[in-house]
């Protein structure tokens, strides 16, 4: 086990350098000359020969006439030592204003996500359990619409029902501006403001989790150990609940890890629409400033969770499914 | 519970039809392993498709929305550099030149305002219809119940004003220019001849022909002190300027700036009438000559006037379009046609006009028997947008660039998984490993971020044509690792059977035992995975486009016909701008999906519990 865990970081290492490599390069495609900007609000109080000078000196510094693979072994390095840059918007270094959407994203999605199972693993076992009667079917129908409607036609259709015409929720925001109340009402208050975004990426996850449930406990309940236990006279309670569940739990497992950690994440569109600070409009703003430090920041952020969340997900296979034996 | 076992007893033939069909022979139920002994696989799965009503409905429908968005655009191409100010967040509907049936037969004047008309009745009762809501505050409908009767009109761009019986001036509409305020000058006047109302400003004119100008003077060019007061008897309004026609019958210009508008044509003899669109004059001699000037463009074509039987005798000036009377009592209309506003049906051009009001994109003709019969724009069937595109336009070639884009991403990601997955496969060991590793990566980066990243940091050197193209390489070479895995697996497991390995034994190139052997009878997962993913990834160009990293406009799909609709505002009052595209998308996505599931069943005999 400990060698499989061993091999499996040593992966991981292995493809955060490919990875940043390729981002590196990526993001060096960008036109632009930082020496120059750096030295350009002193071209007036210096000589033409002074400025050229300093304009040398910067690029020196910089380290930008270095080859290619030095400027990568330079940046590498300062980034494993937490030096992610500055923020060109912020005027801040990355690592410090990286924390609060981060947090904001994760109050959120923990809400959303426990939602979205809360609903989805009943839904989906009871499907599994009654195929092809006309609850299943229309319930499969249902949930084709819901994974084929993208998140932003919800968060319209959810905004004009509920906040235009209703008028029960806030359009967007994350609380009232110059709330005044104790802790308890401040947080009824951003919550009353999270209530259609919740929604959103609740009903915009329900279509597809609630297949892959149904699809897990299908294939588990054809089993053979399920005719077994029936035959032997077990309550149905027990061979679902004890029997199948299990044999059920290993492809939702893999779900449930995904989305554990897609808590940290955000959600691009939801965050944007709703106006909500985190990951994902922390990172979309950024873009859209060109404030490339802090998008490459959150990127590899992103590529270190994916690899995380894999190395997880493999683990937790042998604890969940003693048959599979993690260090083959 | 036991819902397995009721299952079974319902689909037990009934006693009488186990009778009925070992009487008569009766039509054999086939299991799924009996039918493959006597038709092929391809001919089961169409025909459990074609049996499948839902799926089949879902196809259907797709079929009717991609024949739409194909054939659409050929027959109305989209004009990617058009925009009209006069056109903007219109609702839909035909109702703009619904003339109300209380003014025929009784009408007196018409003014014709960029989407909605005001009629005034022989008995001084004004009447509006069209769109007349100009902006979610303003609605042209609400005419001040105090105005008593009214004996002249004119409609502006977003205001109005009309002349009481008693000869005073009162207005309705936008008045952030002063154009509806009475001005002091004219509590003086008493015999107001004529008045005229265009962009931001409204004009007076007296019987002894001088003009009064009141209303923004900074965009319209006209100074009080012009050298043809008292000798004015007509005025025409271009959306920036004011042209005047004297007694004798000479144009001139009522402004200061040196401009197109004043190179008048010289000899043009004494003209009789004038009439303005809003960037050119026309003016029309005593011999029926139409002479047109000012900006004249060449694509709008308000200067091509047509041969004519007879002689012209009055003008008429609409948005870019002139209509003109003949002496003969004929309508001739010259000029663009974009909204159809000279074309010029048959029951009309044939009919004897009386008199003739125009106006931005409408014409209204009045017969002998004082009846109206309009012409020219009707309105929108999906209203428009916020430069005032048309919207069903805009759909029908956002649908085919939409679906394009998806086509060739499920393309290229077909392309690749299939060949990776089959090299994969088939040869494992180190290729395999390798492109595993690969698959894997592309697999764990995050797909939105890092497309949008793509988007930006190589497309910001890019035209919009290659644009759209890079957006399809990158949700194609970013989709590939799902259906690689797929047709691995398959191939995998295809690998080791007695028809390969023969194969093998005869040396048989090794590709062509993957790419001809194998890979047919891989092909049904292949079918289902691009199904799919045609859907999928038309939500992502969708979702990419609406986030501003797509496709950039003016060139339409329907994610960024989304995109600035992410307000309140717009949600609320600008419903349509939102509503038809997401209605498309969703709908369309939702058929693929159908159609794929439909195709998974047929395919996979398991699925089927038949």
């Amino acid at each position: 086990m400990v060698r499989y865990i061993f091999k499996r970081i040593m992966y991981m290492i292995f493809v955060f350098a490919v990875m940043s490599v390729i981002l590196f390069f990526l993001y060096n495609l960008i036109p632009g000359d930082p020496a120059r900007a750096e030295v350009e609000s002193m071209k007036d109080t210096l000589t033409p020969q002074e400025y050229q000078l300093r304009y040398e000196q910067a690029r020196e510094r910089l380290g930008l006439d270095d080859p290619q693979y030095i400027r990568y072994y330079k940046w590498i390095t300062k980034v494993l030592q937490g030096d992610l840059g500055m923020s060109s918007a912020f005027k801040k270094p990355v690592s410090e204003i990286i924390g609060t959407p981060l947090g904001v994203t994760v109050f959120v999605n923990i809400f959303s996500i426990s939602l979205a199972f809360l609903i989805t693993i009943p839904l989906g076992i009871t499907c599994a359990l009654k195929k092809h009667s006309l609850y299943d079917k229309t319930v499969q129908v249902v949930t084709i619409i819901g994974y084929s409607i993208p998140s932003f036609i919800f968060g319209l259709l959810f905004i004009y029902a509920f906040a235009v015409k209703l008028q029960w929720f806030p359009v967007s925001g994350m609380n009232t501006a110059n709330f005044q109340g104790t802790q308890w009402e401040a947080f009824l208050d951003t919550m009353k403001h999270l209530a259609l975004p919740l929604a959103v990426l609740t009903f915009s996850s329900l279509g597809g989790l609630t297949r892959y449930v149904r699809a897990a406990m299908g294939e588990a309940l054809t089993m053979d150990c399920i005719k077994t236990a029936r035959a032997k006279g077990l309550k149905e309670r027990v061979v679902i609940l004890s029997h199948a569940w299990r044999n059920a739990l290993l492809p939702i497992v893999t779900l449930l890890i995904g989305w554990i950690m897609s808590v940290f994440a955000g959600s691009l569109i939801v965050e944007r629409m709703f106006n909500i600070n985190g990951m994902g409009k922390f990172f979309y703003d950024s873009l859209v400033k060109q404030d490339y430090n802090v998008t490459m920041a959150i990127q590899l952020f992103y590529v270190i969770l994916a690899l995380l969340g894999n190395l997880i997900t493999d683990i937790s296979y042998g604890f969940v499914d003693p048959r599979v034996r993690v260090n083959r | 519970m036991g819902t397995n076992n009721n299952k079974r007893s319902d689909k037990r033939p009934s006693f009488f039809a186990v009778l009925l069909s070992n009487l008569f022979g009766g039509k054999k139920k086939l299991s799924i392993y009996e039918e493959a002994q006597i038709q092929s696989p391809m001919k089961t799965i169409v025909k459990t498709f074609s049996g499948n009503r839902v799926a089949m409905t879902a196809f259907g429908i797709w079929l009717l929305i991609f024949a739409t968005v194909i054939i659409g655009p050929f027959l109305n191409p989209v004009n990617l550099s058009y925009s009209e100010t006069s056109q903007i967040n219109i609702a839909p509907g035909f109702d703009m030149m619904d003339v109300p049936k209380a003014l025929q037969g009784n009408i007196k004047k018409i003014s014709v305002g960029p989407t909605f008309s005001v009629g005034l009745s022989n008995d001084g009762q004004l009447y509006t219809w069209g769109k007349t809501k100009v902006t979610n505050v303003l609605d042209m409908k609400n005419i001040p119940a105090e105005f008593g009767n009214i004996v002249d009109i004119a409609v502006g761009f977003d205001h109005a004003i009309a002349l009481t019986e008693e000869g005073k001036i009162v207005g309705w509409g936008n008045n952030r220019q002063q154009q509806i305020t009475q001005p002091y000058e004219l509590e003086f006047v008493n015999n107001i001849k004529e008045i005229y109302a265009g962009y931001q400003c409204s004009i007076v004119l007296t019987e002894d022909g001088y003009s009064i100008f009141f209303g923004n003077d900074r965009n319209n060019d006209y100074i009080d002190f012009h050298p043809y007061q008292y000798k004015l008897q007509k005025i025409a309004l271009t959306a920036d300027a004011a042209m005047g026609l004297t007694f004798d019958g000479e144009v001139v210009y009522l402004g200061n700036q040196q401009n197109s508008y004043v190179r008048i044509p010289e000899n043009m003899g004494k003209v009789v009438d004038i009439a303005a669109t809003a960037s050119t004059v026309a003016a029309v001699n005593e011999d029926g000559k139409v002479f047109v000037w000012g900006n004249v463009s060449v694509d709008k074509g308000e200067g091509n006037v047509p041969e004519v039987d007879g002689k012209i005798v009055k003008l008429e000036g609409g948005r870019y379009h002139y209509t003109a009377v003949t002496d003969s009592n004929k309508i001739v209309a010259w000029g663009s046609d974009v909204l159809n506003q000279i074309n010029i049906p048959a029951n009309i051009s044939t009919l004897e006009a009386k008199d003739l009001f125009v106006g931005f994109y409408q014409n209204y003709v009045l017969t002998d028997t004082d009846e109206v019969k309009p012409f020219g724009h009707k309105g929108y069937l999906m209203g428009t947008d916020d430069l005032g595109r048309d919207l069903f336009n805009r759909l029908l070639n956002g649908g085919r660039m939409t679906m394009t884009i998806g086509a060739v991403a499920v393309f290229i990601s077909t392309f690749i998984g299939v060949v990776v997955g089959c090299i994969s496969g088939y040869f494992g060991g180190k290729i395999d490993m390798f492109f595993q590793r690969i698959s894997e990566m592309i697999s764990s980066l995050p797909f939105l971020p890092f497309a949008m990243i793509l988007s930006a940091l190589i497309g910001n050197s890019m035209t919009a044509n290659q644009k759209i193209f890079l957006i399809m390489v990158i949700l194609g070479v970013l989709s590939w690792p799902g259906l690689q895995r797929l047709v691995r697996a398959q191939v995998l497991s295809v690998r080791e059977q007695e028809y390969v390995t023969a194969a093998r034994a005869v040396g048989i190139n090794r590709f062509t035992i993957v790419f001809k052997h194998i890979l047919p009878n891989v092909i049904s997962v292949i079918i289902v995975s691009a199904t799919l993913s045609f859907g999928s990834s038309m939500l992502t160009e969708a979702s990419l486009s609406y986030l501003g990293f797509g496709v950039q406009a003016p060139q339409p799909t329907w994610g960024n016909m989304l995109f600035g609709s992410n307000n309140s505002i717009v949600i609320q009052n600008y419903w349509w701008r939102w509503v038809f595209a997401s209605i498309a998308l969703g709908a369309c996505v939702i058929c693929i999906n159908l159609i794929g599931e439909g195709l998974r069943d047929a395919i996979d005999p398991k699925s089927q519990e038949r």
